[in-house]
């Protein structure tokens, strides 16, 4: 498939132009063509290559994903609902200050402040949440700096466009926090490396979160700054079933809105994504329904083990056993998200046999449409 | 000493060049060194919206007998000045013919549509070729070159008036055109004098 | 430009056919000129305007057309003898003032209307002929066949005026207008001249000293009895001759500039002796009785003129008339198709149409060299298309709004105008401008797509201006924009000159065309005045430039205004020294790979920087680039340096 060669206006016309768009950042930063700006993608003149890395690496572009999962774990495409896994844990930060002002355990930010200061990596490139509440990539290079991108805007946020931009013969090892699709990028990134950029390999290690959708960084802003003080605000959150809302914490206390009225909101993209976990990271992290202040986490790849295994040994890390039935539905939501995704691509493409995008082997396919 | 005739009547002499080269500058200094000789001169010139990058013909026709039209007719260009190589092949194409006498400037100035890729800029050494086949006599004068040493690209003009009137192919000598380039490049007269002399020894050598 | 007022009689000078008009003005004692800039009729006031201190005359810049030949016809008024110059457009501007000028009739100065169209569009957004205006309204007309007659119609024509107590028009083309000829000088006027408005002293005598179109009937009828006067005059004019044998195979009947094509013409197929040629200098009202004494000559005409068949279907009206056992001679032009009706004609066309008509072939040159030469340039010579300057602010400005309007997204509509920046259709402006048609149709147009919001129109609108523009016509457009709140930018790219012309003065340039320093009438003082919300920009800081215009298409609420202030590279270069060397640093440069693909040369399109094919790289040419730095802030990769010189 990857033979055809094809470029930005490929990536238009299959992706942009169709909905799929994840605003994952995997086509901005690297030429001066392609750029995000307020919830889009804008390209600014055309670009005459015929073969483009923007199409090459975006993650609504064709991905075998026996392919990909061999290039990441060594083994073909996991059929188990939660992916490829090496443990499932329920975790929190040790520390109680920090604690306050995470979403939920701060895993993310102790994992990414450790690897910091042993020296593992570098800097990560994450999603900064600034005081008026939009999200902007960030290249955190302290564990300061790290503290500084706590909290979930729950809306997209072009970060690999970040990523893009590191020079070529930059050396630094990086961290990386990313959505399943921008996960999924950067899988295609590591099988086939990009030139005029820091080498992918360089990517060390790359923390995957949970998502079930992301909000439009347009449409879901306009909403926020029409109906609230943002600068007021301190956290959003949106609290597991049956809660049915979206919080939004001040110093004062907190706002709600129904859920109904924020799924107006939501990306077009997701509906076609299969991927709760991020499936290839080397550690997945999430929220643990009904257990307030605690992360899951799905271990995945011996980078990610070692990093946790640290954690643990350096008391930054609270571990304790996943609730069995935590398990149960995290796995429950995890296959309906796919298999809804799945049956939405093929009512999109209106042919059974034609899953866009997703490159997966027939019977995998059919199981997951039955 | 005796003046020399128009070799035929009229002479038409071509300049050529992109806008912003100086074609006009060249084109009025021998046409008014004519005027002051009693020869009737009609100069015509592509110019306005053309200096902006575009192609820039200047067309002379002189004559002892009466004033003709600022066109050269098709293929009856007798003398050929380029300042740009792809317009003097231009000019070749329209206005030669096996007996035009051509003076080039081989130095190539890039079209917007050669740098942006739509168009080719011809092999250099090809296109001199091709200048030489489609004329009687060819005098390769690197102008930009010789005046880039005298300190700047505009003298190229002055080196090339030189050429010309150096040539013979003309009847101007040096003490007709040397009082109207006085008149016309009152700053840089000594600069722009020296260049005239230089295109002289240039077509002489 | 010749110095014009040289004080040597019957010596021979270099004139181009504008400057023998402002010599012929001279000589006939002007004290007054009045024009808009405007190829190919600028460097008539051009000229004038240089000597005119010295002259004791009065030359001006006015700020459109209209106004400056209401100025001139003011000097009329007093008795100062007056001149107005304009390119075809101009015509149309004046229109309205001259249907009320035939019939008001002209002061005790004579009054001459200079007319100077451009053939085939070299220079302008449209062609068209003038000539017809002298039908329509009943002007008389005249037009020179070669440069001599420039001068000496010009000077003419102010006597005929002030005989016939009408306004007189001489129409000119780009070929006479910009060409070089001979012309032979006549003395200058020694006279000073005094300016004074006839008062009222006879109440029974109003007419000669009040300047009114009223009553209409009555002045239409003065009117066809000047223009009755002025064609026994021209019946006698030395203007008009005929040059040829007695009985002819062809009769050319010809005007202006086409009397020297239809003279090569004949001269190259070497037929002196069997072609005539009837040259015509007065052409409206036609010299009827003149015509008719020639038409037996030849059974064929030929007609040679640009751009209309003007003389072509004046003299068929007039063979019309003829008494039935008149000769009615086969008539050849455009209605034959045997010549153009559109674009410009020269020597080879007339060759041609001569040809066909006597069954000739003509072979100028050998066969086998021309089917060479014609190959040789077909395949080796590439098309040379404009461009904007090195250095030329205009290729930044509409870089940032081509920048904007993308990141934007909906589609933004850009409404042009007339100037360098016409040149924004194509390539060198990125194809950003959509329209365009005369000087202020740009906000014009705009006005009305910044209404269409309720019919669903999202699609942000900039209308793009130049400085001299925006005087000339535009402020009624932007007052209309803003008392009918449409929703547009008006973008005033303020380069502080009339470039495209020759870089003349304008209100906002603090200079006058006879070089006195004046008021500058601001521009973003009068738009605020206005109640617009007013944005100056420098359009070399991108990043600024995008910003601002981003943020003004989202404000909505009515007209407003961003001025992109930055100096015509033409007009810096002359004062100073480039600010920059530029190169390209080879090791940094990708050209043509993922995360470049040739910006800088593909797309920005500046003709100093160029694509070195062997080295695969970019380059500066030396030659053509002035220095401003702009391509260092569009190379992705820095790969351009700029050095302070």
């Amino acid at each position: 498939m990857a033979e055809e060669a094809k470029g930005c206006k490929e990536l238009f016309s299959e992706v942009i132009e169709t909905g799929l768009c994840a605003l994952c950042g995997a086509c901005t930063g690297t030429c001066p063509y392609l750029v995000y700006y307020k919830g889009r993608i804008a390209l600014l003149d055309n670009c005459a290559l015929l073969k483009g890395q923007c199409y090459e690496y975006c993650p609504r572009t064709y991905i075998d994903m026996d392919v990909i999962s061999q290039q990441v774990f060594g083994v073909p495409y996991s059929e188990e609902e939660l992916g490829t896994a090496k443990e499932m844990l329920m975790v929190r930060s040790t520390d109680a200050s920090m604690r306050e002002k995470v979403q939920y355990g701060g895993a993310v930010t102790t994992l990414l402040s450790l690897a910091l200061a042993e020296g593992f990596i570098d800097g990560a490139v994450l999603t900064r949440t600034s005081h008026d509440k939009t999200p902007s990539p960030f290249l955190a290079q302290s564990a300061d700096e790290v503290l500084q991108c706590t909290g979930s805007s729950y809306m997209a946020c072009p970060v690999l466009g970040r990523y893009n931009q590191i020079p070529k013969d930059n050396g630094n090892e990086l961290g990386l926090v990313a959505m399943p699709c921008q996960v999924l990028a950067v899988a295609k990134m590591k099988k086939d490396p990009p030139e005029n950029r820091a080498s992918i390999g360089n990517v060390k290690l790359v923390i995957g979160l949970f998502c079930t959708w992301a909000l439009s960084p347009d449409r879901f802003y306009q909403f926020l700054k029409e109906n609230l003080d943002l600068s007021k605000v301190k956290k959003f959150d949106i609290p597991p079933p049956p809660a049915n809302r979206f919080d939004v914490y001040t110093a004062s206390g907190r706002t709600s809105f129904p859920l109904e009225q924020i799924r107006k909101f939501t990306m077009t993209t997701c509906t076609y994504c299969l991927d709760m976990t991020s499936e290839f990271a080397d550690i997945s992290v999430g929220s643990v329904e009904g257990i307030e202040g605690w992360n899951t986490v799905i271990i995945r790849t011996d980078i990610g083990a070692d990093l946790v295994e640290m954690a643990k040994k350096k008391g930054k890390l609270q571990i304790d056993k996943l609730p069995s039935a935590n398990l149960t539905h995290l796995k429950e939501a995890s296959l309906l998200k796919k298999k809804r995704a799945l049956n939405e691509i093929v009512k999109k493409s209106g042919d059974k046999n034609n899953l866009l995008y997703v490159g997966l082997s027939p019977r995998l396919a059919d199981k997951l449409l039955a | 000493m005796t003046k020399k005739q128009l070799v035929k009547d009229p002479l038409n002499l071509i300049i050529t060049g992109v806008g912003g080269q100086g074609n006009v500058m060249i084109s009025l200094i021998i046409g008014n060194a004519f005027v002051r000789e009693g020869y009737f001169v009609t100069l015509g010139e592509t110019y306005g919206a053309s200096q902006r990058g575009g192609p820039v013909m200047s067309h002379m026709r002189i004559s002892k007998e009466t004033q003709y039209s600022p066109f050269i007719p098709d293929g009856c260009a007798d003398i050929i000045l380029g300042m740009e190589p792809v317009e003097t092949l231009r000019m070749l194409g329209r206005y030669g013919n096996p007996n035009v006498i051509t003076i080039i400037n081989p130095r190539p100035i890039y079209s917007i549509d050669v740098i942006g890729g739509q168009a080719e800029y011809p092999d250099l050494h090809k296109l001199v070729e091709s200048v030489k086949e489609l004329s009687a006599k060819t005098w390769i004068i690197n102008a930009t070159e010789e005046a880039q040493k005298m300190g700047s690209h505009m003298f190229a003009n002055a080196i090339l008036i030189g050429a010309l009137v150096g040539s013979g192919v003309l009847p101007l000598d040096k003490k007709s055109v040397e009082p109207v380039l006085r008149e016309i490049f009152p700053k840089e007269i000594t600069a722009n004098l020296a260049a005239f002399n230089k295109g002289i020894k240039l077509v002489r050598s | 430009m010749a110095n014009i007022d040289i004080d040597a009689p019957g010596t021979s000078q270099l004139l181009i056919g504008n400057e023998a008009i402002a010599r012929g003005a001279l000589e006939a004692g002007i004290g007054f000129a009045a024009a808009y800039p405007g190829t190919p009729s600028s460097e008539i006031l051009g000229s004038l305007a240089q000597v005119a201190k010295e002259m004791g005359i009065y030359a001006e810049w006015s700020v459109n057309e209209k106004v400056a030949m209401e100025a001139a016809a003011g000097a009329s008024f007093a008795g100062i003898r007056a001149l107005a110059s304009m390119k075809q457009n101009g015509i149309n501007v004046v229109s309205d003032f001259l249907a009320n000028l035939v019939m008001s009739g002209i002061g005790k100065g004579g009054l001459v209307l200079v007319s100077c169209d451009d053939p085939s569009a070299i220079s302008s957004s449209n062609e068209q002929d003038t000539r017809p205006i002298a039908k329509w309204l009943d002007i008389p007309l005249v037009e020179p066949g070669d440069f001599q007659e420039t001068k000496d119609m010009t000077r003419w024509l102010f006597d005929l005026a002030e005989e016939l107590g009408t306004l007189c028009m001489l129409r000119s083309v780009t070929r006479i207008a910009h060409a070089r000829g001979n012309v032979r000088l006549g003395e200058l006027p020694k006279k000073q001249l005094k300016a004074y408005f006839d008062q009222i002293h006879d109440l029974k005598s109003v007419m000669p000293t009040t300047f009114m179109p009223i009553p209409s009937p009555l002045r239409h009828f003065f009117l066809h009895m000047k223009m009755d006067k002025a064609r026994e005059k021209f019946e006698g004019s030395a203007f008009n001759r005929y040059v040829g044998p007695n009985k002819a195979d062809l009769l050319i009947i010809t005007c202006g500039s086409c009397w020297l094509y239809s003279q090569d013409a004949v001269k190259a197929l070497k037929l002196e002796d069997r072609v005539g040629i009837l040259k015509l200098g007065t052409l409206w009202p036609l010299p009827e009785k003149f015509i008719g004494e020639h038409l037996d000559k030849s059974e064929k005409l030929l007609f040679v003129e640009e751009i209309d068949p003007f003389l072509e279907r004046s003299v068929m009206e007039m063979v019309a008339n003829l008494p039935p056992s008149s000769p009615r001679p086969i008539f050849y032009g455009k209605r034959s198709g045997h010549v153009n009706a559109y674009g410009e004609l020269n020597p080879d066309l007339v060759i041609k149409a001569i040809s066909t008509i006597l069954g000739l072939a003509y072979q100028p040159r050998d066969i086998e060299y021309r089917k060479k030469a014609e190959a040789v340039a077909k395949s080796n010579v590439p098309e040379r298309s404009m461009t904007f300057c090195a250095g030329c602010p205009h290729r930044a400005t509409f870089w940032a709004i081509k920048n904007a309007l993308k990141l934007d997204g909906r589609g933004g509509v850009v409404t042009g105008d007339i100037g360098c920046y016409s040149m924004a259709l194509g390539p060198a402006g990125f194809f950003q401008v959509r329209t365009m048609h005369c000087m202020g149709a740009g906000a014009g147009v705009a006005n009305g797509l910044g209404k269409l919001g309720q019919f669903g129109f999202d699609q942000p609108v900039l209308a793009v201006v130049g400085d001299s523009t925006f005087y000339h016509a535009t402020i009624p457009a932007l007052i209309n924009g803003i008392y009918n709140q449409s929703d547009f930018i008006l973008v005033i790219l303020d380069n502080s000159a009339t470039a495209m012309t020759g870089f003349q003065p304008h209100p906002g340039t603090g200079m006058t065309a006879m070089g006195e320093p004046t008021k500058v009438v601001s521009m973003e003082a009068l738009c605020c005045s206005l109640g617009a919300h007013v944005e100056v920009c420098d359009p070399f800081d991108l990043k600024g430039t995008i910003a601002t215009l981003l943020e003004m298409i989202a404000e909505g609420g009515g007209a407003k205004v961003a001025i992109m202030r930055r100096r015509c590279e033409l007009v810096r270069a002359k004062k100073e020294k480039p600010p920059y060397r530029v190169h390209v640093d080879p090791e940094k440069c990708i050209g043509e790979a993922c995360g470049c693909d040739r910006l800088c040369t593909r797309v920005f399109l500046c003709p100093g920087l160029i694509w070195d094919k062997k080295a695969n790289r970019s380059k500066i040419d030396e030659v053509t680039c002035t220095g401003c730095g702009l391509c260092v802030d569009v190379c992705p990769q820095g790969a351009i340096i700029k050095e302070a010189v």
